[in-house]
């Protein structure tokens, strides 16, 4: 048996240091290690969506990466959208009111990709709604209440970034397209940088 | 004493109800939304083991040997099970056809790919996974039969040899003069169509703990169980324990539609769980399990079916001959699916004679099992398309001729030809609601002006009754028990009047918790808020089927509405008494008791409760003094079926107009929705918000059976379809946004009139999907027969390159 | 659905990944972004000791110009890419396959590289790097080489890479002004495997005749190939629907072995090509001649 790699990571604010088996996915970390299971497996290859978290500000599939690559990493999962007086976030409000949800097995994973969708554009249109929440699937909604929802969202955000809600602390996005070292090349496009 | 419960929400004793059919707000989804609530998969327990299960690469293959010794001597591997513990321990299941049922894992000889073979318990899954990989078994192949009219000829390998065929069953049903009304009629249209497997495929998989102790025998089962009571019932069958031995206590679960199986993975824990000791056992289905082994799969249908239709374009009969592939050995009632068809079989037509050929054919694939609707969406969709056919043949506009057929509102309730009875609706204004939602002529003259351009575009319409709040009675036909279906709730309240309602089913999706907070404030005036629902497990929670068959909601307002009638008796009596009057005297309106008329004489819940609870030495001698009361619902005035299967069973009849646009790309085939409206009736709308989630939900569904969805098999009974990259389940991008009108025609049958409305969508949806296809390839002079209707299957009808249903050669063969 | 037991190493510089995945003793694996790998390992299909994170290897993740060439490195994300103002503007046909893969929520991770590299022959990049006359740089213990996308794809999941080669870059040529170009795919669902596509540049010379066409499909055979024949059918030529269609027919009738599964048989994705070839190439010359090339 392989042992133990010791990784760091912040999760929803909180650090923790912890020893884990390198194969064990970043999925089953969270939910069994750290104990954080509103996050969901629904397939472990990679194509439901249910499984969706933030990897430094990014919607990512945590059955598609081990928790040893998160080392070092920003995570958010479901369970740090509310405010810390228990508060819904507008997006889990909006869900709420819109019906966005039935089993909410599959929710969480929605949230997640909302939420760095409307930082990234905190006005979507049709077809970025689309990409985004096309890559997420729910079995119970037929995704009408989950179009109302974002669309719910949207306004009730009315552009300030999911993760200014709460005041400073909430997770940050991933930073906006025109950010130097998200797009690292400059107007005469011959800048190099880091692509994250 | 009797319980009057109330038909209408003006019977509720309070003026001013504030919740029911109004939309209001899920009381689950704060808990969902921040991921609060313990789904099976999140239950951790001490000393908790986790399982997995080895499965048979093979569709049939004796097994020779199987050699665990390798398995159990690795570190943190605590139990392993074979067939050898089954045989031991289990009874043969008893969810098949007589005669078909198995044990598992499987015991001499493997039936299909992914049956269980053996299992492991250790201390994580990763290890159990590895331990898998240490059982040798010794497999003989033998030939496998796939394809369910080779399983029926002579000489066909045998499935379990000992029934000396494949065919579980074999029934002709004839349902009035329908001989009669082929031989006579003006038109006779006949068809034939291939509905392939598709599945329930919730985004939770099925999951199970398990605790069996091998001291005491108690056994305690939780995990994302649909129907708690009934899979309690199952596993002291199978184990042939005292029922009270086995606890279940459901966990909320990520959707089911029938498709949770999961009876045979909770043996398994079981079994394992006696073997390390009583250590619980988590075993939590992945999906690929889900996708080639799981309880999904479901409707593996070859239909011919014939409508007979007089000169004036009225439908006089209807014929069905069904082959229905149930896979191994029919476990999980796939049968019912079959049988389901009779509570509606004419559909929303007075179609007086109809016919039923029904054979049950075992292959080696996975058994099928039940999917949301359980059998009549394939059949709606077999008489919709004839409908159409009969239409375009006559040059009656489809929605006139569904129009001259329907039901009409004074005629229920209604027997159809097969027995059941449809308790009310009003299809005409249905469709007419439909039709003005979609702008149906508006539609019709796009398709007419695109058509002229050489494009391909079809308007479908489609209608189906969903047969709602399931009954055993309907399935006497495939040899299962005759009992009714119950549905408890206990209501009471606290000493500050805050009422808490006790159920014995899990949440599911459908809102039901809600539902009965709904009921509850209205009955007694509270504010929603006041009121608690509780799950109890099996052995503590009173009488409970749980969701399942559009059944719940109907079911559980009544048991609810039946608790509070007793309550509030119960403390009328009690008011009386302070009173020292007579409990008739004693009115519960608007929340408080008291007699009418007389401000002075009124009491509030809370001071009756407070008053019961702690000054019982006021209350009339000899009273409960409790402010509680439990009431089990179950559907009234439900007949046995006799021998043609004709049984007064699904209470309620729900029915809708689905209208689809769509426009076909003849280069490629792919179908884009263009347009997509409907309206529906299912009585009284509880909470609209949930009835149209209901709605949503089976649409997407619809959708995906129509178009996109299908387990698909080699020549050897390999599943093809082992990941949701080869399943495909429809994205928001693939669902179109719909327009709903909804007709309200109350049951007069059940509690505030409500109908059963968690299935009506997906009996229209793939109807009216394949109508609209088949409407914009009638230029062509082709039909798209088998389902779904993928991007290659129309392009081949479009070029001309084959035809476009496998195993359908069937021709319209008109007569006049 | 558990990878089984593996080592993960991350290390900081090609030359030490290069050292990891040439341990003679155990079987090493590169892992990029994973969106391929990953559901690999959860069934246990792949099953390497040791997996080579390149995440954290420096200097993999650039986009740049440079001479003419768009080097994106390997660990550069989809995202990333679909981000760079850089690409969209001077190699927008790249652009238009990054959006083609996936959802976002994939792009995040997925990379550059990952892609090439695991060569599914229903994958854009490797189709778009073939039609483009991209080239991949790779490292090896004997060095770096430089790799042309033609010839870089040799088989079904099979690539030039040596064991032990990492593949580091992937240069495509800018997209010159007015070259015209177009980019499609046939999928059962928005963001699946296509069930086929086609990446076609197409040029016009001072006669307005087509020249320099290039056809690369993906999806119907096992390796992203060049439709040679169905090139030289269009250059020469005045555009036209006629050309094209029969151009698309020729390139799609040039694959050998075209792929078969449950979503479409061989006969299927033939036609879907020719159809997509025909379509692509009346785009890639409707938008040739534009300024913009786009």
């Amino acid at each position: 048996m392989i042992g133990d790699r010791r990784i760091r990571v912040s999760v929803n604010g909180t650090a923790y240091e912890v020893g884990v088996e390198p194969r064990t996915t970043l999925v089953d970390f969270l939910r069994a290690d750290l104990g954080l299971t509103g996050t969901h497996v629904g397939c472990e290859h990679g194509v439901c969506g249910a499984c969706t978290v933030l990897v430094d500000g990014l919607a990512v599939r945590s059955c598609l990466m081990l928790a040893v690559q998160a080392d070092g990493s920003e995570i958010t999962t479901v369970e740090g959208l509310e405010g810390p007086e228990g508060e819904l976030h507008p997006i889990q409000e909006a869900f709420l009111e819109e019906h966005g949800l039935q089993c909410g097995f599959c929710t969480p994973g929605f949230l997640m990709a909302t939420y760095e969708m409307l930082t990234d554009d905190p006005k979507p249109d049709e077809d970025e709604i689309m990409e985004v929440l096309g890559g997420q699937i729910c079995r119970c909604t037929g995704y009408q209440g989950i179009r109302r929802a974002v669309d719910c969202a949207i306004d009730k955000l009315g552009g300030t970034r999911p993760a200014d809600v709460f005041g400073a602390g909430g997770p940050e996005g991933p930073d906006a397209p025109d950010a130097p070292d998200a797009d690292p090349v400059g107007a005469d496009g011959a800048g190099e940088g880091s692509a994250r | 004493m009797t319980v009057e419960i109330p038909k209408r929400i003006d019977q509720l004793p309070n003026p001013e109800p504030r919740y029911i059919g109004k939309r209001v707000t899920r009381r689950e989804d704060a808990a969902l939304l921040t991921g609060r609530v313990e789904f099976i998969d999140d239950v951790a327990l001490p000393r908790m083991l986790h399982a997995a299960i080895l499965r048979s690469p093979f569709a049939h293959a004796r097994i020779r040997s199987i050699d665990t010794s390798e398995a159990e001597a690795m570190p943190g591997v605590e139990a392993v099970v074979t067939g050898a513990d089954a045989l031991r321990w289990q009874r043969v299941s008893g969810s098949s056809p007589d005669g078909w049922g198995g044990r598992c894992p499987a015991v001499e000889k493997v039936t299909f790919v992914g049956e269980p073979v053996a299992a492991v318990a250790a201390t994580s899954r990763y290890l159990a996974e590895d331990a898998l990989e240490r059982i040798e078994v010794d497999y003989e192949p033998l030939e496998p039969v796939v394809d369910p009219f080779a399983a029926m000829e002579e000489g066909s390998p045998l499935v379990m040899e000992a029934n000396g065929t494949n065919v579980m069953m074999h029934r002709v049903f004839t349902w009035g003069e329908v001989d009669e009304a082929f031989d006579t009629a003006a038109h006779v249209f006949t068809e034939r169509f291939r509905w392939n497997r598709v599945g329930a495929n919730p985004m939770e998989t099925f999951g199970t703990v398990c605790e069996w102790d091998p001291v005491t025998l108690e056994m305690t089962v939780r995990g994302a169980i649909q129907s708690a009571s009934f899979m309690g019932l199952g596993r002291a069958a199978t184990f042939g324990l005292p029922t009270n031995l086995v606890n279940v206590k459901a966990n909320a679960h990520g959707g089911s539609f029938g498709g949770k199986g999961g009876g045979r993975g909770i043996d398994i824990a079981a079994m394992l769980s006696r073997k390390a000791g009583g250590r619980p056992v988590k075993w939590i289905e992945d999906r690929v399990e889900y996708l080639t082994s799981g309880g999904s799969q479901a409707w593996d249908r070859h239909y011919e079916a014939a409508l007979a239709v007089d000169a004036d374009g009225r439908m006089t009969g209807f014929r069905v001959t069904l082959v229905d592939d149930l896979g191994a050995n029919g476990e999980g009632y796939g049968s019912i699916s079959a049988a389901k068809p009779l509570t509606a079989f004419t559909g929303p037509y007075t179609i007086p004679a109809a016919g039923y050929d029904l054979a049950l054919v075992a292959t080696n694939k996975l058994p099928s099992g039940p999917y949301r609707g359980m059998g009549p969406p394939p059949h709606f969709m077999v008489l919709e398309q004839l409908v159409d056919i009969a239409a375009r043949a006559l040059g009656v506009d489809p929605a006139e001729l569904r129009r001259r057929n329907f039901i009409p509102p004074e005629a229920f309730p209604y027997t159809i030809p097969s027995g059941n009875e449809y308790d009310s609706g009003s299809y005409e204004e249905v469709l007419d609601a439909a039709l003005a939602l979609a702008g149906y002529d508006d539609l019709l003259r796009w398709r007419d002006a695109a058509r002229a351009d050489g494009r391909l575009v079809g308007v479908g319409v489609a209608t189906a009754v969903e047969p709602g709040v399931f009954d055993w009675n309907a399935y006497a036909t495939v040899g299962l028990p005759q009992t009714g279906v119950p549905e408890g709730a206990t209501v009471s309240f606290d000493i500050r009047g805050c009422a808490t309602v006790r159920v014995g089913f899990a949440m599911e999706g459908q809102g039901q918790y809600t539902l009965v907070s709904q009921v509850v404030a209205d009955y007694f005036a509270l504010d929603i808020d006041s009121v608690r629902v509780i799950q109890l497990d099996t052995l503590a929670a009173p009488p409970s089927f749980g969701p399942g068959g559009s059944r719940l909601g109907v079911a559980i307002t009544g048991a609810v509405l039946g608790a509070c009638e007793r309550l509030a008796e119960k403390m009328r009596t009690v008011v009386a008494g302070l009173m020292q009057t007579t409990p008739e005297t004693i009115e519960l309106r608007g929340g408080r008791f008291g007699i009418p008329g007389v401000p002075e004489a009124q009491m509030s819940l809370a001071q009756v409760a407070g008053t019961m609870l702690a000054r019982s030495d006021l209350l009339p001698p000899g009273m409960d003094p409790l402010p509680e009361a439990t009431y089990v619902w179950t559907a009234p005035d439900r007949t046995p079926a006799d021998e043609m299967g004709r049984a007064k069973s699904y209470l309620t009849a729900a029915q809708a107009v689905h209208v689809v646009a769509v426009e076909i790309d003849p280069d490629t085939g792919q179908v884009e929705i263009v347009k997509y409206a409907l309206a529906d009736d299912c009585g009284t709308r509880l909470n609209p918000v949930v009835v149209e989630g209901q709605t949503d939900g089976g649409i997407a569904q619809g959708i995906g059976a129509a178009l996109y969805e299908q387990y698909v098999y080699d020549d050897e009974g390999q599943p093809l379809t082992a990941s949701f990259m080869d399943y495909l389940i429809p994205t928001i991008a693939e669902v179109p946004r719909s327009d709903k009108a909804a007709v309200v025609t109350p049951s007069p049958f059940t509690a505030l009139g409500a109908k059963g409305c968690g299935e009506g969508a997906i009996h229209t949806t793939p109807a009216a999907v394949m109508c609209a296809i088949n409407d914009a390839l009638a230029p062509l002079g082709v039909r798209a027969r088998e389902t779904p209707a993928t991007p290659e299957r129309l392009w081949r009808l479009i070029s001309g390159a084959g035809v476009g249903a496998s195993g359908s050669t069937g021709e319209e063969r008109e007569q006049s | 659905m558990k990878p089984a037991p593996l080592d993960h190493a991350a290390p900081t510089t090609v030359g030490e990944a290069v050292a990891l995945l040439n341990d003679p003793e155990r079987e090493a694996v590169a892992l990029a972004g994973g969106q391929s790998l990953m559901p690999m390992l959860n069934l246990r299909l792949a099953r390497p000791d040791l997996l080579v994170d390149l995440t954290r290897v420096e200097g993999l993740d650039h986009i740049r110009e440079s001479a003419g060439w768009i080097e994106m490195g390997a660990m550069a994300t989809k995202r990333a890419v679909e981000r760079s103002s850089l690409v969209r503007e001077r190699q927008p046909m790249w652009h238009e396959a990054t959006l083609q893969i996936g959802h976002p929520q994939i792009r995040n991770r997925g990379t550059v590289g990952g892609s090439m590299a695991q060569a599914d022959p229903a994958a854009e990049y490797p189709a778009a790097a073939v039609a483009l006359g991209a080239e991949v740089r790779a490292v090896g213990p004997s060095g770096e080489r430089t790799i042309p996308a033609t010839e870089f794809f040799l088989g079904y999941l099979t690539t030039a890479l040596a064991p032990g080669e990492i593949l580091t870059e992937v240069r495509v040529p800018v997209i010159p002004p007015g070259r015209g170009w177009a980019f499609r795919e046939v999928c059962r669902r928005h963001g699946d495997f296509a069930m086929a596509g086609t990446a076609v540049t197409v040029d016009l010379d001072a006669s307005g005749r087509c020249t320099a066409t290039r056809i690369a499909l993906f999806g119907v055979g096992p390796v992203p190939a060049r439709a040679v024949e169905a090139e030289k059918i269009v250059d020469g030529e005045a555009p036209g629907e006629e050309i094209f269609e029969r151009a698309g027919r020729a390139a799609a009738g040039a694959i050998d072995e075209p792929l078969a599964d449950v979503h479409a048989s061989a006969d299927y994705r033939r036609h879907l090509a020719a159809v997509l070839t025909g379509r692509a190439l009346a785009q890639a010359a409707t938008r040739a001649g534009r300024p913009e090339g786009s």
